[in-house]
């Protein structure tokens, strides 16, 4: 969707529309398909994470159906335990990896950069590379199933089974080497968010102003990047016994089968997290936009916010209460797993004070928004109960957590996903979605939802264990079954709704225009799709609904001063947002997207031999300071 | 279908013993609980989003912060401690060790079946045997379980919480069944192929009759000569499978000794009858692909004969 | 921050019934600003992040050090002080000259930013070839026992950082001897001593828990 045109709205100043042109022109992302590899604009790589991230959705939302077909009814032989093993790994991990935190990356870089004001984020290049190392580990993951290769040892991969010695093909490699894409492109998107979010707001734009979706964005990246170091050792230490014979997890060598479970969810707890903190972020989005009234408790919020990101790095024991640990210290984890249940809690209360009483339009994001709350909440209270230790000792690895967890994640990250998507489709395309597919698909959805996973709850207290392949028709867990797989089939139709009609909304959709929704944050302040520099004057705000205070006062700030020669972006102070300096930023470059090729093959190569560890440092190298190098003209001349 | 007999039921929600009744008393506070709070936040939801429709309204400051502070923190911290002082006690009274001293077995999980042994007094073993756990009466029975392979999970939900099996490490469980009865247990920590049929049987009778079952699982195979046991070692069976009082000693598999004595066979998968013995061992990659066992087809005669051996095996 | 006459700026690309005021003028905002610039606070972010991963391996090293009753394993003596006790004296020097070069930069100096520059990566390559004769004399491989790979990897893994910091500040050394750095145009300079910085620092815990731990606890 590259603007092919500039949208002047009819201007009659001539100089300004000059200066316009040339913005735009300096800003622009050259076409083509070789130009293609050189887009470093956000809203590129945020429009490309967001789309990537919704295929593998798709993907691994086909590879859910194929497990259901197969659990539809007892000793089914629709897959062979083998086959089943690998749909069941891959859809958990593609899920979790290539879908969620990708989406939810996706979102934050198109959008966090433009509701606070800037042009682009802080490391362009930076963030191409970490979505083609995104793209090229994710398309390899998914290309294992039909190739044979792909891991069987479930997507948290425990030890032995996933070890050396009993899973001897390549699928477990190819998952460590999958880990290890994702959390570079994580890793990389964090920082830079963390950074811009930080360094590169609008002038006025203090941390109180910020919208709370930013500061979640924000939290989120902190926590990824203190999660995600534990999921690199495990991965890593996995990947070095299976390559170089390692003993890390070898019990007859001194190692711990149980170090893998602490590393693991040390980084798997705050991760659900990590996936549920921009979505909560997106409902106070549209909530504010589709209430058009401020939110209710926005110190609470953001506290809110901080306390479960920090208060869910003291959780991860909890997916452990059955390993034998000493109760006393799995009594303190359950407290602390409780204890979440606050910050939630004040944000569901302070979003349902928001609403009470007003004039609510009811379009698609806030259908959505309604989904949320009453499946989030749902998931909220399963947590709550296997919180308790003697409670998850029944119900710990049957189907009473996969229904809390989709309730959770689902409820939880997709459908304010949804919502955000409907809500920004508009901005990102130029043209509204249709509002009759997006009822039908909300309803579908939701129906489809609640059949596929509530009967869950029961199958998992009437004794059916997870990640089984089949069972025993003896069981009399038949009928639940079907009916899971029933409900499953409408949900999949729910988002196949979603799915046609983003792509019929943009080859047809109505002109959006602007501001579509009325909505206060900056994100509407420019064109629709946005100019490619996003805002021809940077603003400057006075509070945090910055639009409708300019409609109040009939008046906006703006900045003045940066070049349209070049692309500048300016850095305030971290506080209190007062201008500092101004950013130059590179234009587009083909070198992130070699250097993420050179990486991959590093990467991948490590599957079979660990020279490519010594030939990816110093190609990597290679490839950075080509990257780096200053090139002619410097910034002076 | 035969197995309503000897196969029982696999559910949390009907209690066999006192561990797993005070998990399924908790269960239905916690649900209770749990409907009520949803129905207040969602019928919260629904009175606030509706009032909008004949004019707006806003709740005052004061009035918000109270309601955020009582349902977003108040009543959070309610259930906080009533989780975690619920799950304090009853995690006390389901891992420890109260209640009449019963047997002591070890519980090895391998792949993918269970293996028990039992002990004496003084830790010497008494019996080997596979997949059918019985149990006395009332007594609490102290499980040791132990993988040299890969994690596995001993789960028998009418009874107890599950414990896991990790190699390098030994868990403790406890189980105390209430009245005589059968259950069924299932492994519950994903561990390759064949995790979805690794199932076993728990099964608990009057002290006396536990007493004979367990001399009679103690003493030696009842055949050990003839053509059906010349076709099993024939066949390469002894290698992995041990029938004491003969020399057949493999350990790979499971103990054979008393084979017929067994309700189920392939980690209760299938019933015990002489056709399904002929078919777990002539095509058992059709009942559990990936079985580490080979399928044997010996001729019809001798298939015979070695069925009728098995058979005999009480 | 003058204002100027909105009449003459770009109107807003939003309705046109707001009329646009500059309140911030950037002409005049630095456009270098090498140490508050973002790319500073990215390279802390990346520093952060390799913290974390060495605050897990060393949490590692002692949990299964809890494992074991024997740690190190019998038969297996700690590795001895001597290679590891100069490394922990030449990193802190070559942070030293890399600082002195900062200075330097931050001065105009383009002679002392070189030298310093080339010295650092002198006595981190002296390092590493000090390490290099350590691994040799390890008394466990990697692939004996636990203790021996969280060994070697901790080892491994300081090993290859320095490799990086050193590649890094040799381009920066190139770039220094060519005179492309001025007090003004060098952050590359700044966020390179930066990272420098953090790989000389985190081996003081490696080195205390990889050869004190072991004969202490």
């Amino acid at each position: 969707m590259s603007r092919a045109t500039l949208d002047l709205r009819g201007r009659e100043d001539e100089a300004s529309r000059e200066e316009l042109e040339q913005i735009e022109r300096v800003w622009r992302s050259p076409p083509g398909f070789l130009g293609w590899f050189t887009h470093v604009n956000h809203t590129n790589i945020g429009r490309r994470f967001i789309v990537t991230s919704l295929v593998f959705f798709l993907l691994s939302g086909v590879l859910g159906l194929l497990m259901r077909w197969q659990l539809s009814g007892p000793l089914n032989d629709f897959l062979d335990p083998d086959t089943y093993n690998r749909i069941m790994t891959v859809h958990g991990t593609a899920m979790m990896f290539l879908f969620a935190i990708p989406a939810m990356e996706g979102v934050a870089i198109y959008i966090a950069p433009l509701m606070i004001g800037a042009r682009d984020m802080a490391f362009p290049r930076l963030n191409a590379f970490g979505y083609y190392v995104y793209l090229i580990g994710g398309t390899i993951f998914f290309l294992s199933l039909p190739l044979g290769l792909a891991p069987a040892a479930g997507w948290f991969s425990y030890v032995p089974l996933s070890g050396p010695e009993f899973a001897r093909d390549y699928g477990v490699d190819i998952w460590t080497t999958m880990i290890t894409f994702i959390e570079v492109s994580a890793l990389t998107a964090a920082v830079e968010l963390i950074v811009t979010i930080l360094k590169l707001r609008a002038p006025g734009m203090s941390l109180n102003r910020m919208p709370i979706f930013v500061w979640a964005i924000l939290v989120t990246a902190f926590m990824i990047i203190f999660a995600m170091p534990s999921v690199i050792v495990a991965s890593s230490l996995l990947m070095m016994d299976r390559l170089i014979d390692t003993q890390f997890f070898n019990v007859d060598a001194g190692g711990s089968a149980l170090l893998w479970q602490h590393l693991f969810w040390f980084f798997g707890h705050p991760e659900v997290y990590i996936i549920l903190l921009p979505a909560l972020g997106i409902v106070s989005a549209v909530i504010v936009t589709f209430t058009q009234r401020p939110l209710f408790g926005y110190t609470a919020l953001v506290l809110a916010l901080v306390g479960v990101g920090m208060v869910s790095f003291g959780l991860w024991v909890h997916h452990m209460y059955t390993t034998g640990l000493p109760l006393l210290g799995r009594t303190f984890f359950m407290a602390a797993s409780a204890m979440i249940a606050i910050p939630s809690g004040v944000q569901i209360y302070c979003w349902i004070v928001t609403l009470w009483g007003a004039r609510i339009r009811w379009a698609t994001p806030m259908l959505w928004v309604l989904g949320f709350f009453a499946i989030f909440v749902l998931g909220g209270l399963t947590g709550v109960m296997v919180a308790s230790v003697p409670f998850d000792r029944q119900v710990h690895d049957t189907y009473f957590v996969v229904a809390h967890f989709h309730y959770v994640l689902v409820g939880g990250a997709v459908f304010p996903l949804m919502a955000g998507l409907y809500y920004w489709f508009p901005k990102i395309t130029g043209r509204m979605m249709s509002e009759r597919l997006g009822r039908w698909s909300f309803a579908l959805t939701f129906v489809g939802f609640n059949l596929t996973f509530f009967p869950m709850h029961q199958l998992g207290l009437i004794g059916m264990p997870r990640r089984v392949w089949t069972y025993l028709p003896e069981r009399g867990w038949d009928w639940l079954n079907m009916l899971v797989t029933f409900g499953a089939f409408i949900l999949a139709a729910g988002f196949a709704l979603t799915a046609i009609n983003a792509i019929r909304s943009a080859l047809r959709g109505e002109a959006a225009g602007d501001n579509p929704w009325n909505a206060p944050t900056l994100e509407w302040a420019t064109a629709s799709p946005p100019l490619n520099c996003n805002f021809a004057r940077q603003p400057a705000v006075e509070d945090d609904h910055p639009i409708w205070s300019w409609e109040d006062t009939g008046q906006r700030a703006v900045v003045g001063g940066l070049s349209t020669t070049r692309r500048e972006t300016l850095v305030t102070t971290l506080l209190d947002a007062r201008p500092q300096s101004v950013q130059v930023l590179p234009g587009p470059t083909p070198w992130p997207f070699v250097t993420a090729v050179i990486t991959s093959v590093a990467f991948l190569g490590l599957i079979f031999s660990p020279w490519f560890f010594v030939i990816g440092v110093f190609s990597a190298f290679a490839g950075f300071v080509l990257w780096f190098w200053p090139r002619r003209p410097y910034r002076e001349e | 279908m035969i197995l309503a007999a000897c196969d029982g039921s696999q559910s949390a929600l009907d209690p066999g013993g006192p561990d797993a009744h005070a998990i399924a008393l908790l269960s239905q506070w916690m649900f209770a609980a749990g409907a009520f709070v949803f129905v207040v936040t969602v019928g919260m939801l629904l009175v606030a989003v509706s009032l909008g429709r004949t004019g707006a309204r806003q709740l005052s400051f004061r009035r918000s912060a109270i309601v955020v502070l009582i349902g977003g923190v108040a009543a959070p911290i309610v259930a906080i401690v009533a989780v975690a002082a619920s799950g304090a006690l009853i995690g006390d009274e389901t891992e420890g060790a109260q209640g009449p001293e019963g047997p002591e077995i070890v519980v090895a999980g391998r792949m993918w079946w269970w293996e028990f042994r039992y002990l004496d007094d003084d830790g010497e073993v008494i019996a080997v045997t596979a997949n059918e756990l019985h149990l006395p009466v009332g007594e609490r029975a102290r499980l040791r379980l132990v993988s040299d392979n890969v994690i596995h999970s001993f789960w028998a939900p009418n009874l107890q919480g599950k414990t896991d099996l990790i190699p390098g490490v030994e868990n403790v469980l406890f189980f105390q069944p209430d009245a005589p009865g059968t259950w069924r247990a299932q492994c519950a920590e994903f561990c390759g192929l064949q995790h979805g049929l690794m199932g076993g049987l728990v099964i608990a009778e009057p002290r006396a009759e536990y007493d004979a079952w367990l001399a009679g699982q103690a003493a030696d195979a009842a055949v050990t000569e003839g053509p059906g046991f010349d076709a099993f070692m024939d066949l390469g069976c002894g290698e992995c499978h041990t029938i004491r009082g003969t020399a057949a000693a493999g350990e790979a598999g499971p103990d054979l000794t008393h084979l017929a004595s067994r309700r189920t066979l392939a980690a209760a998968t299938l019933p015990n009858t002489p056709g399904n013995l002929g078919g777990w061992i002539t095509d058992t990659h059709s009942v559990k692909p990936g079985a580490k066992m080979p399928a044997s087809v010996p001729k019809p005669e001798r298939l015979h004969a070695l069925i009728r051996f098995l058979g005999a095996l009480e | 921050m003058s204002a100027r006459d909105p009449e003459k700026s770009p109107p807003p690309h939003v309705d046109r019934k707001t009329r646009a005021v500059v309140t911030v003028d950037a002409t005049d905002l630095p456009r270098f600003a090498p140490h508050t610039h973002p790319l500073w606070w990215g390279i802390a972010g990346a520093v952060a992040i390799e913290a974390a991963v060495v605050a897990t391996l060393l949490t590692s090293y002692f949990y299964l050090a809890a494992q074991n009753p024997h740690w190190p394993p019998e038969g297996v003596d700690p590795p001895p002080l001597l290679w590891p006790t100069l490394v922990l004296f030449v990193l802190p020097m070559s942070s030293a000259t890399m600082w002195w070069a900062g200075r330097g930069s931050d001065a105009g100096r383009k002679r002392q930013l070189a030298i310093g520059v080339t010295a650092s990566v002198a006595l981190a390559c002296l390092a590493l070839a000090f390490r290099s004769v350590q691994l040799t004399e390890l008394d466990v491989r990697w692939d004996a026992h636990a203790y021996g790979s969280i060994l070697w990897v901790v080892t491994g893994f300081h090993f290859t950082h320095v490799v990086s910091a050193v590649l890094g500040t040799a381009a920066v050394a190139v770039l220094a001897w060519r005179g492309y750095f001025t007090p003004e145009r060098q952050l590359g300079v700044v966020v390179d001593t930066l990272y420098w910085y953090f790989v000389a620092a985190v081996y003081l815990p490696i080195y205390l828990v990889l050869y004190w731990a072991p004969r202490l606890l």
